[in-house]
């Protein structure tokens, strides 16, 4: 239900959701993800810590029932925690009907980003790819940049690190 | 075809339909595999189902099954009609279930959006075969057995509430020559019409199940007697001119014209049928001429109560009156249903788990704690919705069980099937299969009992041969029972066979080194040794057989039992036979629980498994070198698990002394819970955690407490693991 009060918004039409992005920010950068993810915003509020999990996740929220995960995005990036205050958000996603909040240090605006304006991320060829795996492009929005996330692969993701040392653990 | 049908919502009805009306079947038969032959009802029931299958698969096209159950159909026709002695009723009873197979697999089949290709030429062939073979057999004193019945006319019904507004229509409708499926189209007509209709028959009356009458129509027109209360105008709005109709004429007429029917030159005048006699009277009368009085009919209607709506046109008599319809006899009680997608009842366990935490927040309030305040009406208003929303719980609690009957109706077919192959005589017994379980845990037992029920028949039970040696003189019997007892389900599967060999299990165990050396055998006791069987890979059975013998079964019942939060339980009396029991919960959904805090977060644990809370001195606890830590309680050293180091908390008590130790207990073992204060009992509405998340050791799922924030369900099992 609380998928179609708040869905109701955007999916007036799905065409007004093309080429629209929820950018927000992280650290000193600035990602994007497409609308058509975006459920709702909360205010940070008290999360539920869940033991022996991944590091970004910070546990769970109760969204009017439902009980959803909630990950920190500066954590994934390996930004670090950053500090909660009151800019501090959650932004509920849904991705193939895994709703889950993402903790992010500050929402900013919907922007249009068209088509030619999405540049594929550069490749550095250095060890760098923790890092942008999750974004696959980079859209120009002005004199500004923001990096385009793939929130399937944010959510989803095997770390190489984490999955390395999973990988030994196995073989212990 | 035709554009105004939403073939979705008319496949979806189909497979539902035809589901219940297949498990149903099974459920008659079952019922009766034992008679020496079928009753006169459920031959008639056996018939209609297939009836009804063979017209909505017809109409589906799913050319199999319209033949498969058209075969089964005739068969029943010609034990309805003829009363064939002779019947072999276990093989009749074989073929019927087979059809019901081949039916349920080919409906899996559409479910998963494929086509049913099933190959039914066989299944036809023995069923013409065994036609022939009980025609043959009771040959002299079978009477002849007349067409068979999908060729007689048939019309539809439609219960005709007549008044003195009904007009009376007859209906012309030409289609264009060439039209496809003119028979179809003429069905949107009849479809169309019966939205308004008290009373309606027309011809051909085929038209869904007879291909044939496609070319009757188109040659003759399709022509409709309407009994409603409309206009002229209002009809032929309702039939519309398609591309496909050439030409409507719609004639109003009078009662007494509507009664004589299809007077326009018509040479198969249609048959006058008295509304109160039961259908199988209507069609007998059909098919034997009309020759049957009505008196006859009349007299031998209460013999036959059951009337599928539906099949036949009943024409009233008297349209002028207010009829009473075979519809409104009384029924055999069956409670009526509705079938509702569970992703809704799930949702609206949630708003209502949401409403009653809500409710504590407002009745809770601080803001009703400022002195001075008069709140009498408030307590009141208080008071009534605490018990509408305690009502609304209680509820959606109740729609969620679902009795075991289902469940306990297939292992009736387990058991009959697999006694047969293996040629054993078993007798197969239910008690208590209106005991009512959360529907999510039946979906969980159906496969472990399945397996317990194989094995009892298979290995519990001796072949004929050996209990004629052991002097076994009652039949081979499986009990299957359910009963519940102190919040807690039952389900045993009890038979009377050879009972679990003590030594051949200790062997294998042996071999498979499973046995402490430092341990005699003579001291493993009985329930040990039984328990080895639920190891994997473990069976004693020297051959495989197409049922059990593999190793794998009895290990997958005790995890999939142990997933639900159940237990198995296994006794045995050589040479009497043995009783596996599943002791599982009501529900997952609702469970009483023990609120406790450690650290900054809630937990809570299932009151069952708490045996004792008590707080310790540090003096009784023992600390091994490795990190291990003991407590002695009253002379019993205990494990102890410090739930804040366990799970790597922060600020949680450190001391012994400052928190308070549960002793929990699961299967025999004891352990000890070191948390740093209770908060309290309640019922706890049990969500799983998000799959996002991956299984956490001791949790098996979260909840919401009275102040909206989330507690972490400890699984005492994963605990002492």
């Amino acid at each position: 239900m609380s998928e179609m009060d708040s869905m109701g918004i955007y999916t007036d039409g799905s065409d007004t959701q093309e080429g629209k992005y929820m950018t927000f920010r992280s650290g000193q950068e600035y990602f994007g993800l497409e609308i058509r993810y975006v459920q709702q915003i909360l205010r940070y509020q008290a999360v539920t810590m869940i033991p022996e999990t991944e590091d970004y996740i910070k546990g769970l929220i109760n969204l009017r029932g439902r009980i959803i995960p909630v990950v920190d995005v500066g954590v994934r990036f390996k930004q670090g925690q950053c500090e909660y205050n009151d800019k501090t958000c959650i932004l509920v996603i849904n991705v193939k009907s895994t709703t889950v909040g993402l903790v992010v240090e500050q929402i900013a605006e919907v922007v249009e980003i068209s088509k030619e304006d999405i540049l594929p991320p550069p490749s550095l060829g250095r060890g760098d790819r923790a890092h942008n795996k999750y974004v696959y492009g980079i859209g120009k929005v002005g004199n500004t940049v923001k990096l385009l996330i793939d929130p399937e692969k944010l959510l989803y993701d095997e770390d190489p690190a984490e999955a390395e040392r999973e990988k030994k653990n196995e073989e212990e | 075809m035709a554009e105004d049908f939403n073939t979705d919502s008319m496949l979806d009805m189909y497979l539902f339909e035809n589901g219940q009306l297949l498990e149903q079947l099974q459920e008659t038969v079952l019922e009766q595999k034992d008679a020496d032959s079928f009753d006169e009802d459920s031959i008639n029931e056996i018939f209609r189902t297939m009836h009804t299958i063979k017209g909505s698969s017809g109409i589906m096209m799913f050319d199999n099954i319209t033949a498969v159950s058209h075969k089964l159909e005739d068969v029943f026709f010609y034990l309805r009609e003829s009363h064939p002695d002779h019947v072999p009723h276990v093989e009749l009873v074989e073929h019927v279930l087979e059809v019901e197979d081949f039916i349920s697999s080919e409906m899996e089949k559409i479910r998963g959006g494929d086509t049913p290709d099933g190959d039914a030429t066989d299944l036809i062939k023995n069923l013409d075969a065994f036609l022939n073979k009980i025609k043959n057999g009771g040959g002299e004193a079978g009477k002849t057995v007349p067409e068979p019945v999908h060729e007689e006319p048939k019309h539809f019904y439609i219960a005709p509430v007549a008044s003195s507004a009904s007009r009376f229509y007859k209906i012309f409708v030409h289609f264009f020559p060439g039209t496809e499926m003119s028979n179809v189209h003429a069905y949107k007509i009849v479809y169309a019409l019966k939205e308004i209709a008290e009373d309606i028959l027309y011809s051909p009356e085929d038209i869904l199940t007879d291909e044939k009458c496609a070319d009757i129509i188109l040659k003759d027109g399709f022509r409709v007697l309407l009994q409603a209360q409309c206009t002229e105008e209002d009809v032929r709005e309702l039939i519309g001119v398609g591309y496909d109709i050439e030409k409507v004429d719609v004639y109003e007429c009078d009662a007494d014209q509507f009664l004589l029917g299809f007077d326009f030159g018509d040479d198969q005048p249609l048959k006058v049928i008295d509304l109160e006699s039961s259908v199988e009277e209507i069609e007998a009368k059909q098919e034997e001429g009309d020759k049957e009085e009505n008196g006859e009919a009349k007299a031998k209607e209460p013999e036959k109560p059951k009337l599928s709506p539906g099949d036949f046109v009943i024409q009233s008599k008297e349209p002028g009156k207010q009829k009473k319809l075979a519809k409104d006899k009384p029924k055999t009680e069956k409670a009526s249903f509705i079938s509702v997608n569970v992703a809704k009842m799930d949702q609206l366990m949630d708003l209502i788990g949401e409403l009653v935490i809500s409710e504590s927040v407002v009745l809770q309030s601080s803001d009703l704690k400022v002195p001075g305040l008069n709140l009498d009406n408030f307590n009141k208003a208080a008071a009534q919705l605490s018990s509408i929303s305690r009502d609304l719980q209680n509820v959606i609690m109740s729609m969620r069980m679902v009795p075991l009957t289902n469940t306990f109706q297939k292992m009736n077919r387990i058991v009959f099937d697999v006694s047969r192959k293996l040629g054993k005589d078993i007798e197969f017994v239910m008690v208590g299969e209106s005991t009512e379980v959360d529907k999510n845990i039946i979906e969980h037992i159906s496969d472990p009992l399945m397996h317990l029920v194989r094995n009892a028949v298979d290995h519990g039970i001796e072949t004929n041969e050996e209990r004629k040696e052991s002097n076994k003189t009652e039949k081979g019997k499986v009990t299957l029972s359910a009963r519940t007892e102190a919040g807690k389900v039952w389900i045993s599967v009890e038979d009377n066979g050879k009972g679990l060999d003590r030594e051949k299990i200790m062997a294998k165990a042996r071999k498979q080194g499973l046995l402490d050396d430092s341990k005699p055998e003579s001291a493993y006791t009985d329930k040990e040794v039984y328990q080895f069987i639920t190891l994997p890979g473990f069976s004693t059975n020297e051959q495989v057989t197409e049922y059990s013998g593999r190793g794998v079964g009895m290990d997958v019942v005790v995890q999939n039992i142990q997933a639900i939060g159940g237990t198995l339980e296994i006794e045995s009396t050589p040479g009497l036979g043995s009783t596996m029991s599943l002791k599982i919960p009501l529900t997952l959904a609702i469970i009483d629980g023990i609120v406790m805090e450690t650290g900054t977060s809630s937990f809570v644990m299932e009151t069952g498994v708490i045996k004792k809370f008590i707080r310790v001195k540090q003096d009784m606890m023992i600390n091994e070198p490795n990190g291990d830590e003991y407590v002695m309680i009253r002379g019993e050293c205990y494990p102890v698990i410090r739930l804040g180091k366990w799970y790597g908390l922060t600020d949680y008590q450190e001391s012994v002394e400052d928190g308070v130790m549960l002793i929990l207990e699961v299967e025999d073992r004891k352990i000890c819970l070191l948390v740093d204060k209770l908060v309290g009992e309640q019922e706890i509405v049990v969500k799983p955690i998000p799959s996002y998340i991956k299984k956490v050791k001791g949790l098996s799922g979260c909840t919401q407490l009275g102040d909206g924030s989330i507690a972490l369900i400890l699984d005492a099992p994963g605990l002492v693991e």
